[in-house]
């Protein structure tokens, strides 16, 4: 039997077993609650801190309650000083980015003898000590980070080096999951690949229960949100 | 420390020999650093529990809703299952459906040695556990790392897991640091910050040699065909984007129908979990990647296990076993894990969720003690953040033990029949206790044999008296003290005092 045939079978066989044991509960579902309906939207998908403040306020808050940094900026020439300041202070020597718009502009600014590296092959990118990425989208309410695959090369940049500096426009920010999780389905490119949600640094409760930050991914998240003045029409 | 010493506890006489859970209970109540490791369980994942539920207007609501989408998913398991594969293959992810666990072990192998792979980073996943993947694969000369960080401390001390979230809360980070010393060759050191970088350091070398990543599943989306992944670490992130191959291992019954329900269960899951309001990271996987060019493994196969899932379908109450998300709450409320910990429950899923699982999963005749581990107290359905009704369904295991009957779900009938005697001795019971005159001439009766049971007020082992009970009660003071029936009855107090 070839391998397609097994899995065809194996299918069929856990489909039926499923159907016939369906099947072999009616007789005492009868007698038990039926399963109810799920009510959606309701009051259940609210969380208290779900305020009417300014969103970017509540990012802030939500990212540095999990040890994240977050500074918010006026436009991407600040942004870059920011991130000419991270760089310099970590000394970088590679600095692994991603490929978006954002991140381009933020790297025409700097003035760093760094090498960026857009695609580095494995053993470069595990000796670079800073990631630079945008994100699409992120969630006020937990001071969550949304980053598409299909948007940017983020997966490794985000992931592998110890420092990772994240840029995203104010505009982008909602305040809930639910919200989020609508925007990503329905883009117009569809949902990405992968999708990926970042909420503070790597952290690790494993010994004792005792935290570590930065135990396989970064040990240090820097977020900038760039929250542009509305211009005058 | 307290009362619970070896010498204190006695095993039980003249009432069956022990069982491998007897000996592996009363072993781990001797162990003073297992305990101090478990209060620190119970108080820390206690209290960030009760902060991070706080912060929702409406848990209840939340609970109810979550149950909701289980029951209406387990209803139609059949047609979310397909919906699921036909979405994730459409996406480019290969789909194996595996019944038991050596089919799944199987399926790997051959996807491994087919692309010559022979080193396998794997992240944490009770799935895998569940089906002892790592020694299938070993047989077969494939290395396999376990790289989140409690995972392979206990990979490196050659032991299992012993809670569904944290699995190596029974070693101290004195018996960390020394395997670090012994296994990876670290210099001696009892901070934790020291002894997590020697791991990424250690691990970082395994990623890149990796040939293959393994990882559980959390949901799968039947809407999209998205599996998501949830940790706090990054090593399942680095498992599902550096290999060229990624292989996820998901039980039936982790389908949800719509993307949008994630919000329940990312609302829920974390703070159940680990008191978190959502952990660090979540990788949300649909099918492989579009262009060549794009980051992450260029193969994505997703084995769906039934391993004795279905068959629980057969019942509403085993039906909820399906339920559960894996967040381990149940463990750390629970006062009977609270005081034996995860391995005396011999079984790779512990405390009361691993009590009713177990049996379901592996044979109700080869887990007859799981059933009656817990004294029934209901801690454990107070915090199942999808209300699982575990002391019903404990109740429900014990009757199919007692009496034999297979309801569905298990294949085969309980081991104990119920002798004739006993079945007489009931009926005989539930007849007289029914009938008012009957019932309080045999309580006369038992308070004038009582006479020769009780000392001291009570009937049982006080001070060394041999005053014990005829078996089978005997069984009840083998244990404890009864107390003997009161002299006078509330009734007969009450028609006293309403006539004088």
């Amino acid at each position: 039997m070839t391998e397609t045939e097994q899995s065809t079978r194996a299918r069929q066989e856990i489909l039926s077993s499923i159907r016939g044991h369906l099947a072999a509960s009616a007789r005492f579902d009868a007698h038990a609650a039926q399963p109810a309906t799920p009510q959606r939207g309701a009051q259940s998908n609210s969380t208290k801190n779900n305020h009417d403040g300014p969103v970017i306020e509540l990012f802030q808050q939500a990212l540095e309650a999990v040890s994240g940094h977050c500074s918010i900026v006026q436009n991407i020439d600040e942004a870059a000083r920011n991130v000419q300041q991270i760089v310099d202070q970590r000394k970088a020597r590679r600095v692994a980015v991603s490929d978006s718009t954002l991140v381009k502009g933020i790297l025409k600014r700097l003035k760093t003898e760094a090498a960026f590296l857009d695609a580095p092959n494995q053993s470069e990118l595990f000796e670079c000590d800073l990631g630079i990425t945008s994100a699409q989208w992120a969630i006020a309410e937990t001071g969550t980070l949304v980053l598409e695959a299909e948007r940017e090369r983020h997966r490794l940049a985000s992931l592998v080096p110890p420092v990772h500096v994240a840029m995203v426009e104010a505009g982008r920010i909602r305040r809930t999951m639910s919200e989020i999780l609508e925007l990503i389905k329905n883009t117009d490119i569809g949902l990405s690949r992968t999708v990926t949600f970042i909420t503070g640094p790597s952290r690790t409760s494993d010994i004792e229960l005792t935290l570590a930050i930065g135990v396989h991914g970064p040990g240090e998240l820097h977020v900038i949100v760039i929250d542009e003045p509305a211009q005058p029409a | 420390m307290d009362h619970h010493s070896n010498e204190s506890i006695k095993e039980p006489s003249g009432y069956g020999p022990p069982s491998a859970f007897d000996r592996n209970a009363l072993k781990a109540l001797g162990d003073e650093q297992l305990h101090s490791a478990l209060r620190n369980l119970v108080v820390t994942f206690g209290e960030r529990r009760e902060a991070a539920i706080s912060s929702v207007a409406d848990w209840e609501g939340l609970r109810n809703e979550a149950r909701a989408i289980k029951d209406e998913t387990l209803a139609h398991l059949d047609s979310y299952l397909e919906e699921f594969a036909n979405n994730a293959g459409s996406a480019g992810a290969h789909i194996h459906w595996a019944r038991d666990g050596r089919k799944v072990s199987n399926i790997i192998v051959g996807l491994l040695q087919a692309r010559s792979a022979k080193r396998v980073v794997k992240s944490k996943s009770m799935a895998t556990e569940e089906i002892h993947l790592n020694a299938a694969l070993e047989d077969v000369g494939i290395e396999t790392v376990e790289t989140d960080l409690g995972e392979w401390i206990i990979q490196l001390a050659c032991e299992t897991p012993s809670h569904i979230v944290v699995p190596a809360i029974h070693k101290s980070k004195k018996q960390i640091a020394d395997l670090f010393v012994e296994k990876i060759g670290i210099e001696p050191t009892e901070d934790v910050a020291k002894l997590t970088s020697a791991a990424r350091r250690v691990l970082r070398q395994r990623f890149a040699e990796a040939d293959a990543g393994i990882s559980g599943v959390n949901f799968g989306v039947a809407e999209t065909g998205t599996i998501l992944i949830l940790e706090n670490e990054g090593n399942i992130r680095l498992t599902t984007s550096l290999p060229k191959i990624h292989i996820a291992v998901m039980g039936i019954e982790k389908v949800i129908p719509r993307f949008a329900d994630l919000d329940v269960f990312l609302k829920l899951l974390p703070r159940s979990g680990t008191g978190q309001q959502l952990t660090a990271y979540q990788s949300l996987i649909t099918g492989t990647k579009k262009r060549p060019e794009d980051e992450g493994p260029e193969e994505l196969h997703i084995i769906l296990m039934d391993n004795g899932r279905s068959r629980m379908l057969a019942h509403p109450l085993t039906r909820q076993s399906l339920a559960c998300i894996r967040c381990g709450a149940c463990l750390n409320a629970c006062p009977v894990y609270q005081q034996i910990g995860g391995h005396a429950y011999g079984s790779v899923y512990p405390g009361p969720i691993g009590a009713v699982i177990t049996p379901q999963l592996i044979g109700i005749s080869k887990a007859t003690q799981l059933p009656y581990a817990s004294s029934l107290c209901g801690a454990c359905r107070e915090v199942c953040p999808v209300k699982i009704d575990i002391p019903a369904l404990l109740l429900h295991l014990r009757s199919e033990i007692v009496e034999g009957t297979a309801s569905g779900s298990a294949d085969e009938k309980g081991p104990v029949k119920r002798k004739f005697a006993e079945r007489f001795a009931f009926r005989f019971y539930a007849f007289a206790w029914s009938r008012q005159r009957l019932y309080e001439w045999s309580a006369q009766i038992a308070r004038l044999l009582q006479r020769a049971a009780v000392r001291q007020g009570r009937i049982g082992k006080v001070s060394g008296l041999a005053a014990k009970l005829a078996p089978p009660l005997r069984a009840w003071t083998a244990w404890r003290d009864a107390p003997p029936i009161a002299q006078r009855t509330f009734r007969e107090q009450w028609r006293e005092s309403q006539f004088k």
